[in-house]
């Protein structure tokens, strides 16, 4: 009993004392709270699909962020990594009969080989000529597909697959954690010194080189550990859809990950998993306004890019929060006078 | 006969039609200061770069500590403890100064010899303070003035506690305050010890600089490029009066 109420007291404190202090960290602990406990007040399938496939999207954006945005590694053709990881978890699911925890893993590790495959390539490469081999390579994968249909079903995919789980809930909750968890880890990774040379990579390559890192190395672990995690979204998306097919690896789907990542803000991994729960959902709300559609996506998209070009959800951050010019601590925008060191804030 | 610490011969790198290093070669031993001089454009910072390998040459050989360097990549060469900084500084601008000396500080030659060092951050902060500009770890790299990103350059390269550092104009854009605080900074680095917990191996050095009158201070030996080649190699006091070197300079209206 006394047990328990030191780790009460002791959870009190840090919520005191770690995430009261911030309202960029109270809205997370929100964030978080919210997902968890939606499906005890709506049970409604609808909506929770919707929750379910904007998580599973959610880890697909944040993965492309710590590739492009980190690392700064271009990659417009994202889709191969969420399609690897789709077709893999559904010719497993298939033709092995594994069940989607046994897949679903190593749909991701296929995804990482992939990541490798087109690692190797694309480390002479940069900028625009990265952009524009990373996005072939989708398409090639898309060409293999329908050049063999006995094995992946061709245009019309590999349908039948096992359910992610039994019930609309579960489903719910297995994509939901897993995308809470995985964009933690993400975020923990891009906190830490491999985070750190991640950073750098991306300013300058060269003095990365003459700093005695071995960027070849780095890179191509940027390359894996983003498709390990796009991987795993398109394992749970295989699974959830119980259908694999070509649209996996459309171009569409490599764009409209970068318009996620960019329109959240890119190089925070939390930007571009608000985006898609901002967008996502947007989508599919607009759709009784069939027709315009599209356009209106397009016009928030513009409004958002044109205006906060940092993308919006550091623009947020930016309203509520300020930076102490001395201590570099983030304060909420209504103090005066830094929370640690004191410093007045202007 | 012991090989040379670093033996550099006939070394030659052309860009298109220009020969910016022609058949250079000279030696140095562990416990040197070397001064590289010469009018702009003579090659300096080329040399520089094929010595660190960011550059391949066309012809020579590069032998480091009896080790053959050309063909290995920069970062298997400042690991073997050739460490450089650069002439243009090429910083990581939007990360806090502290991060850029720690990405020294992760390579594996600085993660070998501070193994005993827990944290890397305190050991970035040495390297720091050891170039003077502790009080900035935070700010962004960005936000430095010229002088500061010098000093910013030389902790990354001491970061990495090299045995053979390379300093590309180190003075460059400091004021003579400045100057004499970074020179008085290179001859405690070159005496080598401790540096809370940076350790200085006191690396010989290599260090092109257009201020003689400091450059004359710090180096016990002068090597001078015209047009990429060699065209004086001694003692400051020989330099200055050696008629080649003066009409190198005065030949391009300079002194
Ligand atoms: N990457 C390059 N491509 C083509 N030419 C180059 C390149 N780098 C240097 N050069 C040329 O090679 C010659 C030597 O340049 P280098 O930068 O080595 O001179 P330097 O001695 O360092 O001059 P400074 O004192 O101005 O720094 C110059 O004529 C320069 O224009
Ligand atoms: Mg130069």
């Amino acid at each position: 009993m006394g047990l328990i109420l030191f780790y009460f007291r002791k959870l009190f404190t840090v919520l005191k004392n770690e995430v009261l202090v911030l309202p960029s960290r109270v809205v997370v602990v929100f964030f978080f709270l919210f997902l968890l406990l939606l499906p005890l007040f709506t049970k409604d399938p609808y909506l929770l699909r919707i929750f379910t496939l904007t998580s599973i999207f959610a880890i697909l954006a944040a993965s492309w962020d710590l590739l492009s945005g980190f690392t700064g590694q271009m990659n417009f053709g994202h889709a191969l990594f969420f399609g690897v990881g789709a077709y893999a978890a559904a010719l497993l699911n298939r033709h092995a009969n594994l069940p989607p925890w046994g897949t679903i893993p190593l749909g991701a590790l296929a995804a990482v080989v992939a990541g490798l495959v087109i690692g190797i390539p694309c480390l002479r490469l940069r900028g625009t000529y990265l952009a524009l081999t990373t996005l072939a390579f989708p398409i090639i994968l898309m060409g293999l597909v329908f050049a063999f249909p006995d094995l992946t079903g061709g245009e019309l995919g590999i349908s039948g697959i096992a359910r992610l789980a039994r019930s609309r809930v579960a489903d719910y909750y297995i994509a939901v954690v897993l995308m809470l968890g995985l964009c933690t880890i993400m975020w923990k990774i891009t906190d830490s010194n491999t985070g750190i040379i991640f950073h750098a990579i991306r300013e300058d390559e060269l003095a990365v080189r003459a700093s005695g890192i071995n960027t070849t190395r780095y890179k191509l672990l940027a390359f894996c550990l983003s498709g390990f995690f796009a991987g795993v979204s398109g394992g749970l998306y295989a699974h959830f859809m119980r259908i694999a097919g070509p649209s996996t690896l459309e171009v569409s789907l490599s764009f409209q990950v970068v318009i996620w990542a960019i329109f959240g803000g890119i190089v925070t991994i939390y930007g571009p998993v608000g985006a898609v729960f901002v967008l996502f959902p947007l989508l599919e709300f607009l759709r009784f306004w069939q027709d315009y559609r599209t356009l209106m996506f397009a016009g928030v998209v513009l409004l958002i890019l044109l205006y906060m070009p940092d993308g919006l959800f550091r623009w947020l951050r930016d309203k509520i929060e300020k930076e102490c010019p001395r201590c570099k601590i983030r304060n909420v925008a209504m103090r005066h006078t830094c929370r640690v060191c004191t410093a007045p804030l202007d | 006969m012991t090989p040379s610490f670093l033996e550099i011969k006939g070394l030659t790198k052309n860009f298109g039609g220009l020969r910016a290093v022609n058949n250079v070669s000279f030696s140095m031993e562990r416990d040197q200061i070397l001064g590289l001089i010469g009018p702009n454009g003579a090659g300096k910072t080329t040399l520089l770069r094929l010595i660190t390998g960011i550059l391949k040459p066309d012809a020579g050989s590069i032998r480091f500590m009896g080790n053959e360097i050309i063909g290995r990549k920069t970062w298997d060469i400042v690991n073997m403890g050739i460490a450089c900084t650069f002439q243009n500084m090429r910083p990581f601008r939007r990360l806090p100064i502290i991060a850029n000396v720690m990405v020294s500080c992760l390579s594996p030659r600085a993660m070998k010899r501070g193994e005993w060092v827990k944290r890397l951050e305190a050991k970035a902060m040495d390297a720091l303070e050891f170039a003077g500009i502790s009080d900035m770890a935070r700010e962004r790299a960005s936000t430095l003035s010229q002088g500061d990103l010098k000093r910013l350059e030389v902790a990354r390269a001491v970061a990495t506690e090299p045995e053979l550092l390379l300093l590309d104009e180190p003075f460059g854009g400091l004021s003579p305050a400045e100057t004499d605080l970074m020179a008085k900074s290179i001859k405690r680095l070159h005496k080598g010890g401790r540096f809370g917990r940076l350790h200085s191996e006191g690396p010989a050095m290599i260090i092109v600089e257009h201020k003689l009158q400091w450059l004359m201070k710090i180096v016990d030996r002068i090597v001078v490029l015209n047009f990429g080649t060699i065209i004086a190699d001694g003692t400051p006091d020989e330099i200055v009066n050696n008629p080649r070197v003066i009409e190198a300079y005065l030949g391009r209206g300079e002194i």
